[in-house]
This record gives structure tokens, sequence and C-alpha cells, in this order.
């Protein structure tokens, strides 16, 4: 009996043992690599900046006042402002790739089966060149030369001197731009399991279009719509390069504001402390939605 | 199962948001072919100087050694990630610490890029301070990009392991295979099309970026991307620029177009085989 039980042991323990030397080294790596140096990264935010903006002692909690608008010379909205902004632009974009998405996916899904592989990577495609490279490539359609400029001349719409880009109109149709193939994949991965029964059975009872979509076809894409939101919406909020190469110094979002404190005027604690508001913002989007995914009766996807 | 007038509307507004997501890139390739100074028409004048240009050389050759170097390494310590949380995580454990593995796994796959680069940037400068190691330049840049690739190659890894009959595995062992004969005879093979795929990925990943780039590398450490991002920093767009753009969105298309009809291609004649077509 003690044999037996002692020979489980031993096997558990082989296990563990084999666990360790596989899965070890990759866990190590993100661990040394990422959580260590993001934790120190947090840890930053708590701490006083000296004159070239590096954290020393004592702790303090005036970097989050910093964030909060106060400095030296009284209170300011621009913080408010921008986080303002960044909520807006990110939402806007999350927006207008689910209105591209939906009648893109059911487009492919309307064509032969051996054309929607080819379809669907036609959408990807795009965002696996560089994002340097695909975003400046919309410079050169709104920028102050470009036909599109012009058209937006005779409108009325921006300055005769200006184009469209920069400027907050240009950052929302980049971040769409890079992030809509985020969007597509989940969203398409649903629309292809659709029970197209329950359409049928609509239309059977002479349920108008309008009405087939939003009882019959959008319930059952919602998980896919949930998961492309959060894979848009996040990214989008903290997006670095789009604002930066088309938003020029009107449409500052956080990530720029942030990117700022650690490269052109240094202040780390103050960077920190935006990343850990920054950080909050996400989770608590994240939360929300998973809440929102279990009332609506979401599918959980399969984990590791 | 999409009514016809409905099927209208959906090519309606399709078709022009596929010709909308490619004009931005068309555009970078016709402003490429820009006359040459004093000259009109269209010209490679652009290309000609990119190919005199050392900085420009050398800048590819830094983007390749980052690719490759990351996606070998992070292939590696992913699959085999991968393969050991498919095989001896223990599927009854409960509580923080069986979760440990996935939180470390999804944690560089949620972050912001950005949180990313600068966490590596904080990182690097502290140790490069305490210790003279890991000053930043292409070896920081190396370190971040496997450490952003790892989850990516472990996930397609273990997904595809995920979906093989355990059977396989105590039939390799019945036929007296120990743990690393079984790995490298059986795991290896069967699992090769997810290793290739993730080191594809890797690829991809690492051609993609720019954020974790830009914030882990050095002054001697320019890759395309970050010459790119400098250039149109200090002198606006230039048709060199352009011309650069247009061979690395090129690239990119051609290897992918080239790539998904050699998978599909071998797919075909696996399933024709499957039902004994071909012999």
């Amino acid at each position: 009996m003690s044999t037996v039980r002692s020979e489980v042991a031993l096997e558990a323990g082989r296990q563990r043992l084999r666990l360790w030397i596989t899965a070890g080294p990759g866990l190590v790596w993100i661990m040394l690599f990422l959580l260590i140096p993001s934790a120190i990264l947090l840890a930053i935010a708590f701490f006083s900046a000296d004159d070239y903006g590096n954290p020393v002692l004592p702790l303090s909690l005036a970097p989050f006042q910093q964030v909060a608008g106060y400095s030296l010379l009284g209170w300011d909205s621009g913080n408010i402002a921008i986080f303002l902004r960044s909520l807006a632009q990110a939402g806007t974009a999350t927006l207008v790739s689910a209105a591209l998405s939906y009648p893109l996916v059911f487009f492919i899904m309307s064509r032969p089966e051996s054309l929607r592989p080819l379809l669907l990577l036609f959408i990807i495609l795009p965002s696996w060149t560089n994002q340097v490279v695909r975003t400046y490539a919309w410079l050169e359609l709104l920028g102050p030369n470009a036909p599109v400029s012009w058209l937006a001349h005779a409108l009325h719409l921006v300055p005769p001197h200006l184009g469209l880009a920069p400027g907050s109109f240009a950052v929302t149709t980049g971040l769409a731009y890079n992030y809509l193939p985020y969007m597509i994949v989940p969203l398409y991965a649903s629309a292809e399991k659709l029970d197209w029964t329950l359409v049928e059975a609509g239309r059977d009872l002479y349920a108008s279009g309008a009405k087939l979509f939003w009882h019959a076809v959008f319930p059952q894409t919602l998980p896919g719509l949930l998961s492309g939101v959060i894979f848009v919406a996040i990214p989008a909020f903290g997006d670095y390069v789009v604002p930066q190469l088309l938003g020029g110094d009107r449409a500052l979002m956080i990530g720029s504001l942030i990117a700022n404190q650690f490269t052109e005027t240094p202040d780390w604690p103050y960077g920190a402390a935006l990343t850990i508001i920054m950080l909050v913002f996400t989770g608590l989007g994240l939360v929300a939605f998973r809440i929102l995914t279990r009332k609506l009766g979401g599918a959980e996807e399969a984990t590791i | 199962m999409i009514p016809r007038g409905v099927r209208y509307a959906l090519s309606g507004i399709s078709w022009p948001v596929y010709v909308l997501l490619y004009t931005p890139l068309a555009l970078v390739a016709y402003y490429s072919f820009s006359p040459a100074p004093n000259s009109t028409g269209h010209s490679l004048h652009a290309y000609n100087i990119l190919l005199h240009d050392g900085a420009v050389g050398a800048a590819l050759q830094r983007s390749l050694i980052l690719a490759f170097g990351s996606a070998i390494t992070s292939t590696v310590l992913g699959t085999l990630l991968g393969y050991g949380l498919c095989r001896f995580r223990n599927a009854n454990a409960k509580g923080f610490l069986a979760h440990m593995p996935s939180l470390i796994i999804y944690t560089p796959i949620i972050m912001p890029s950005l949180v990313f680069g600068i966490s590596e940037l904080i990182f690097f400068n502290f140790v490069h301070n305490a210790t003279g190691f890991l000053s930043a330049g292409l070896g920081t840049m190396v370190i971040a990009h496997i450490t952003f690739q790892v989850p990516y190659v472990a996930l397609t890894v273990f997904a595809r392991l995920s979906g093989l009959d355990p059977y396989l595995f105590e039939a390799s062992y019945d036929l007296y295979a120990n743990g690393v004969k079984s790995f490298f005879y059986l795991i290896v093979p069967v699992v090769q099309p997810a290793i290739i795929g993730g080191f594809l990925l890797g690829i991809t990943l690492s051609i993609d970026d720019f954020t974790i780039s830009f914030f882990t590398s050095g002054p001697g450490s320019v890759t395309l991307p970050i010459y790119i991002y400098g250039a149109i920093a200090r002198k606006g767009i230039s048709p060199e620029i352009n011309a650069l753009g247009t061979l690395m969105i090129g690239t990119i298309i051609a290897l992918a177009l080239v790539h998904f009809f050699i998978t599909r291609h071998r797919e075909r004649a696996g399933q024709l085989a499957a039902r004994g077509k071909i012999a």
C-alpha cells in the first residue's frame, strides 16, 4: 500500500519536474523581462522626481496630483481633456470598425466557400505591414496636397492651407484602419457558427429584414462583436504611433503624453502615474465587458 | 440564406472598403516613382538613392537580425511552453498557483505596447546602471521581441496539441519511447505545422512592431521602422521614404500571398490524398 502511494507521489513529482523543464524557461523569461519591469514601472509612480525626472525618495503622491492637473501654477484642465479625447477617439474608432465589419463579414459569408479565406486575407494583409508605414501612408491621402483635402477645402471643412491630416479626423481614421482586422476576425468566427435555421424561422413568420437582423443575427454574433470591441478599444486607447504621426499638436492622446515623460521632457514618476491611470481605465473597461458578456449569455472562449 | 437585395447592398459597401484599405498603400507606391530633380515623368530615382544609402542597408540588416533572431528563440521557448502546459499540467489543480501560467502568458498579449515598451526601457536602464550589462541596442530589442512573441507561439502549439488524441502519447510510451524520444519523434512531427505557423507569426509580429522597438533601441540600433519614423519627424515624407515603404509593403504582401497559396495547395492535396484519390 505504502509503495503504491510513494509510487504515485514519485510520479507526481516527475510530472512537476517535466512541467518545470518544458514550461519553465518561457514562463521565467516573461516574468523576468515583462512582469518585473512593469512592476518597477508601477512602483516608480509613488516616488518623487529629481531635477532630471528620475525617481528619488521620499515616497510621494505628487505624481498623481500632477495627473489630476495640479501643478505649481495651479489647476489645469489639459490632462482631463487629453483623457476624454483618448476615450472619444478609441470609442469612435471602435464604432467605425464595428459598423464596417458587419457588412464586410456578411459579404464574405455570401461568397463561395473557396473564396472566403482569400477575401479575409485581403482585409488582414495591410495590418501585417509595419505600423509606421501603414500609418504614414494616410498622410499621403489626407495631407494638405492630396485630392481628399481639396474636397474638404471646397466644402469649407478645413482652412485652405491645412489638410485633413494632421488632426483628429486623421487620428480616428488611422486608428480604425489599424485595428479593423481585430474586429473582423472574431466577428467572422462567430458569423461562421451562425445558426441560419433561426433566420429561416423568422422569415417564415414574415419578419422584416431589420427585425431578422436584430433578433436572429445580431444576438448570435454578439460574442464576436464583444471580443472585437475589446481587441480594438484597448489598444486604440493607448496607441502611440497613430496620434504621433497623424495627430499633430492639437490631437494629443494619452499615449503620446505618457511617452513624452520618458523621452522629450523626462519625468518618470509622473509618466508612471499616468500609466497607472491608463491601465485602471483599461482594466475597468475589461471588467465591465466581462460582466456584460456574462449577462448577455456570450460564450466563454477556450483558453489555455 | 442571404436575400439577393441584401447581397447587392453588402457588395456595394464592401468593395469600396477593400479599395479604401489599399488606397493609402498604393499612394505610397505611386509617390515613390516621382521624377528626379530637374526632370519630369516617373522615374526610379528614389530607388537608386535608396540602393546607395548605407544607413538604409544597415537598418535592413538589423531588422532582419531582429526578426529572425527573436522568432527563432521564441519558437523554441514557446513550443516547449505550449507542450509543457498541455501535457504536464495537473488538470485538477485549483487555486492561484494553478492559474499562474495562464496569467503570465496572457500579460504580454493584453498589455498595451506603449506600457510594454516603457517598462522595458526602465528595466534595461536600471540593469545597465547597476551591472553594466544590457545597454540599449539590438540585444535589448531582441529580448523585448522574444518576450511578446513567446505567448503567441505557445498558444498556437497548445491549440494544436490539445486537439490530439491523448492515447497517442500512451502508445508511444508503450513502444518504449522515453520522454525525449517521444518529444522528437512524435510531438515535433505532429505539431510541425503549428511550430512553423508560430515562427511565421513571430516574424510578422516583429516586422509589424514599432512602439516596443522604439523604446528599447539605442543610438546604434536603428532598424527600418525607426529609420522611417525618424526621417519623417526630421524632414517629412520624401520619395526615398516612399520607395522604402513600397519595398516593405510589397515584400510582406508577396510573402503572405505565397504562404497562403502554398498552405492551401498542401491542404487540398492532403484532403484528396485522404479521400484516396492520390495513391
